[in-house]
């Protein structure tokens, strides 16, 4: 998008407050191209904010000089017209078939490459342009005055013999440049947004082709394409966008089958969950959708049922080899007790610990009477060191018994301990279709001995319930895994696609989420395009209803509004008229006439725009299908133009010339006409100088005008034609130096006296007003100065002298001033 | 001065053309008055150099130019042409107002 525009948008994101709205940034994104939308919305770039102030570019103007043609069309051998570079009108007048049409096509196909108003011609008809009369190459060649180019530019189209319309070649040779392509004159563009040349029938298909192809014409003049195609990046990154969401929707809907399938086939909790996961007519709940995915234990609730299975599965029964070394450590232990009870190895323990209690009291109160039965003496050392060995035999027997009752101990504990309660998940079998009861009832048999004391009891218990518990639990194992394969089966294939799928969904999901954001920035674009439309359309428009205005004369249809409407498709230009006051829907309703003049109404502003590199104007028969006596209109609308563009009209009849004439337009009139072998002559009929110097030798004709008044207004007459041929001079010298136009006519404006103009056409200079005299008495004679001074000093103070020496006098020194 | 008693009346097919006569003798007149006046003996002239000299004497180009345009304008809508319309009311009543408005600068340069 260029600077300026993104500038306008810029602003207008400012202005709008909307700077602040997250979406703002595509909007400026959009505005760089497609590419940075993507990577604002990927968040690897952001755009650059645009300049300050991009340097508004102002054209350099150009204006038209000498026109050459040959061999092309109805011109046979060269033929010059001899246009004057500047603002003013020329019109170029010929009979139908003189060829003066060709110079109007000569010049678009010099420029354009092509003529619009051959574009739909026949082959046959494209073929017969060259010119039958010429044996040597067509060519085209203008002189095109360039702002700040020190001499003119020349632009040539040459064919070489034989070849087609299309095959020609161009060149632009710049002044102290090598000749290139015309693409060097940069007027591609402009040559389409700003159109100078207007033929009758192109300004006719224009209005046939519809408002939309108006809207095409009109549209690019608005500099505004860009925010269209900032628009369509948007749109693509919207739709693609949606596209994501839609794949993911389509690819989901072969998934949803599988999953019912599953669910119906295996009765999968995991299928049921995730089938109300993606439910239809509702968000996706992707989050549940993964759980069920990666679901285990870890996540409760998510794949229970294959939890609960793989539970069962991995159940852990008492191990029977087990359960028979405890009974079997159970039976022995009781039978070692049972062999040491009521020996002297239980008895042995008690009178340990008696002798053991006597030992320490000896040990305390020294030798002395038995103190349990009382006999003298007993205690000694004698009793003691018998005793120690007693005590030691004693020991070892009541350890034997200690022994039998401590292994007896451990044994009811380790067979006690391998009595677990059934395990938590044995009562989940009925939820995942298992006939749990068999083992349950076992496992509930077997756990009733937990609470067994008695050794022998506890040995039978063990050897009666475990073997039916051992092969409940087994035969429950086996179901259980059986059943986990199943459905671990049926899911797997469907779980992968569907983990694929979630990848998928994700990134839709992310996608659809800038949506909104997108839409927000494509809904404000537009709105900002329709705002920006009508204000730089709005000046346009006024002129397209005051040109209406002096071009409709007869008609009685009023323009009241031209707006440009819509976009794509639906891309208008609504004219909006009342017929006599009331509404009417434009085009319908209008006469062949009318439409023209509608059509020239709207084109001219075009061709007229300040941002348009070209100061001419190319019009060709404009005067076609116009009512007869309303060509003044015409004739005053090309006035308006031709007081800053250079204006040049062909045209085939004198109805132009003569409304020129009779309404005193100044203006250059070009005849052409043709003789025999398409042989071309010009000549000039009327320009200012002529014009100026027929008036005043008519006025000095007039026998019955006073002499007082004829001395004043004839000299009068004698200056204009003087000033014209001095305007022209400065317009060709400064022109073709390069200076911008505007200047050159500003230095014309400036010079309010006939002595600095014509410093300013002989010098170049206009503080040079004291050389003129020696410049013509030098270059001409004293009889030059002489009607120099009498055009000068006539107006006011009248003239003495003989009006017809005045008049042809000044004829002279027009015509030695313009040929040098 | 009768002009303006016909700028709004169309009901006679005839009224534009006799609008734009009694238009142009109004000029008329009011030119043969700043003539002889200001410059005798050009009122013997023809209207084409009546008109040529008229911005020498009137004091305002434009004006001039305006009025010459007006005149010959209604002299071509006072006569038949074939192949021509008469001339639609907006554009009469435009012509006789720069006819009036010369006549009324006439009025201030003669009194």
């Amino acid at each position: 998008m260029d600077e300026s525009l993104q500038l306008a948008v810029h602003k207008e994101l400012a202005e709008s407050g909307v700077l602040d709205e997250d979406w703002s940034v595509l909007v400026i994104a959009a505005c760089e191209d497609a590419g940075m939308v993507e990577d604002v919305l990927g968040g690897s770039a952001a755009p650059a904010p645009p300049l300050e102030e991009a340097a508004e570019l102002r054209p350099k103007g150009a204006y038209l000089g000498p026109l050459t043609v040959q061999g092309f069309r109805g011109i046979g051998d060269e033929v010059t017209v001899d246009l004057q570079p500047g603002p003013g009108l020329t019109l170029v007048v010929g009979r139908n078939g003189s060829g003066k049409s060709s110079f109007a096509e000569a010049l678009e196909v010099l420029f354009t490459g092509d003529s619009k108003r051959w574009a739909t011609r026949t082959k046959v008809w494209k073929e017969g342009w060259r010119n039958l009369h010429h044996a040597r190459a067509a060519q085209v060649q203008a002189h095109v005055f360039i702002d700040g180019r020190p001499s003119p530019t020349v632009a040539k189209r040459q064919w070489a013999d034989e070849a087609a319309l299309e095959e020609s070649t161009a060149t632009v040779k710049a002044p102290s440049k090598s000749p290139a392509g015309l693409e060097a004159l940069e007027w591609t563009e402009a040559l389409t947004a700003y159109r100078p040349f207007l033929s009758y029938n192109e300004l006719g298909s224009m209005l046939e082709g519809g408002p939309s192809q108006l809207y095409d014409a009109l549209a690019p003049i608005l500099g505004l394409e860009d925010i269209s195609l900032a628009q369509k990046a948007l749109a693509v990154a919207r739709q693609s966008r949606e596209n994501l969401r839609k794949q993911a929707k389509n690819d989901l809907l072969p998934l949803l089958e599988k999953l019912r399938e599953t669910s119906e086939g295996t009765n999968d909790e995991r299928a049921r969950a995730c089938l109300d996961a993606l439910g239809e007519g509702q968000a996706w709940d992707l989050e549940v959708l993964e759980s069920q995915l990666v679901g285990g234990p870890k996540d409760p609730g998510a794949g229970q049922q294959i939890s609960i299975l793989q539970q069962i599965a991995t159940l852990v029964a008492p191990n029977p080899a087990q359960i028979k070394d405890a009974s079997t450590s159970l039976r022995n232990a009781v039978a070692n007790v049972e062999a040491v009870a009521g020996t002297e190895t239980e008895r042995a323990s008690e009178t340990a610990s008696i002798l053991e209690e006597v030992l320490a009291f000896h040990a305390a109160h020294g030798d002395g009477d038995c103190p349990v039965c009382g006999s003298a003496d007993a205690l000694g050392a004698g009793w003691r060191t018998r005793s120690e060995a007693q005590l030691g035999e004693l020991r070892q027997a009541a350890q034997a018994a200690d022994r039998a009752h401590e292994e007896l101990r451990s044994a009811i504990t380790v067979a006690r301990d391998l009595i677990h309660a059934p395990p938590a998940a044995l009562p989940w079998c009925d939820e995942v279709g298992l006939d749990g009861a068999p083992a349950a009832q076992a496992w509930g048999e077997w756990a009733k001995g937990k609470g067994l004391q008695n050794a022998p009891a506890l040995a039978a218990h063990l050897e009666d319930t475990a073997p039916a518990l051992c092969s409940a639990v087994e035969e429950l194992k086996k179901r259980a895994a059986d059943e986990a394969e199943r459905l671990q089966d049926a899911w797997r294939p469907v779980a992968l696609e569907l983990t694929e799928w979630l990848g998928e969904a994700r990134e839709a999901e992310r996608a659809r989420a800038n949506v909104p954001l997108i839409a927000s920035a494509e809904k404000w674009l537009k709105k900002a395009e329709n705002k920006f439309r009508t204000e730089r359309f709005g000046p346009i428009r006024d002129q397209v209803i005051e040109l209406w205005k002096l071009l409709r004369q007869q008609s009685n249809v009023r323009l009241e509004d031209v707006t440009l409407t819509g976009s794509a498709t639906r891309r208008a230009v609504d004219v909006a008229i009342t017929i006599d006051g009331a509404d009417g829907s434009a085009l319908g309703v209008m006469s062949q006439g009318e439409l023209h003049a509608l059509a020239l109404s709207l084109f001219l502003p075009r061709a007229t725009l300040p941002q348009s590199p070209f100061r001419f104007l190319v019009i060709d028969d404009p005067v076609q299908s116009m009512d007869p006596s309303r060509v003044d209109g015409l004739a005053r609308v090309l006035e308006k133009v031709a007081r800053d563009r250079q204006v040049i009209v062909f045209t085939h009849d004198d109805r132009l010339p003569e409304a020129v004439r009779r309404l005193n337009i100044p203006a250059t009139v070009l005849g052409v006409t043709r003789r025999e072998n398409s042989v071309i002559e010009i000549r000039t009929s009327q320009d200012p100088v002529t014009r100026s110097l027929k008036d005043a030798r008519s006025l000095a004709a007039t026998q019955e005008l006073p002499a007082n008044v004829a001395r004043r207004v004839v000299p009068g007459f004698c200056r204009a034609a003087l000033e014209a041929a001095f305007i022209r001079m400065i317009r060709t010298r400064r022109l073709a130096k390069g200076i911008a136009h505007a200047d050159v006519e500003d230095a014309i404006n400036e010079s309010t006296t006939l002595t600095t103009l014509a410093a300013l056409a002989l010098f170049d200079d206009k503080g040079r007003g004291g050389d003129v005299m020696t410049h013509f008495n030098n270059k001409y004679g004293g009889w030059a100065w002489d009607v120099f001074m009498r055009c000068k000093e006539g107006p006011h103070q009248g003239f003495g002298g003989n009006l017809h020496d005045l008049v042809n006098g000044t004829e002279n020194l027009a015509r030695k001033l313009l040929v040098t | 001065m009768k002009l303006l008693t016909w700028e709004g009346e169309s009901t006679a097919g005839l009224w534009p053309r006799a609008a734009a006569l009694l238009g142009r003798q109004a000029l008329e007149t009011s030119l043969r008055r700043l003539w002889t006046l200001k410059a005798p003996g050009v009122e013997e002239c023809s209207w084409q150099a009546q008109l040529l000299v008229l911005p020498a004497f009137l004091g305002d180009e434009q004006l001039a130019e305006d009025a010459a345009h007006a005149w010959s304008a209604l002299t071509r809508a006072t006569h038949h042409h074939a192949y021509e319309l008469p001339p639609t009311q907006e554009e009469l009543a435009r012509w006789l107002s720069d006819v009036q408005r010369t006549i009324h600068k006439v009025d201030t340069l003669t009194n």
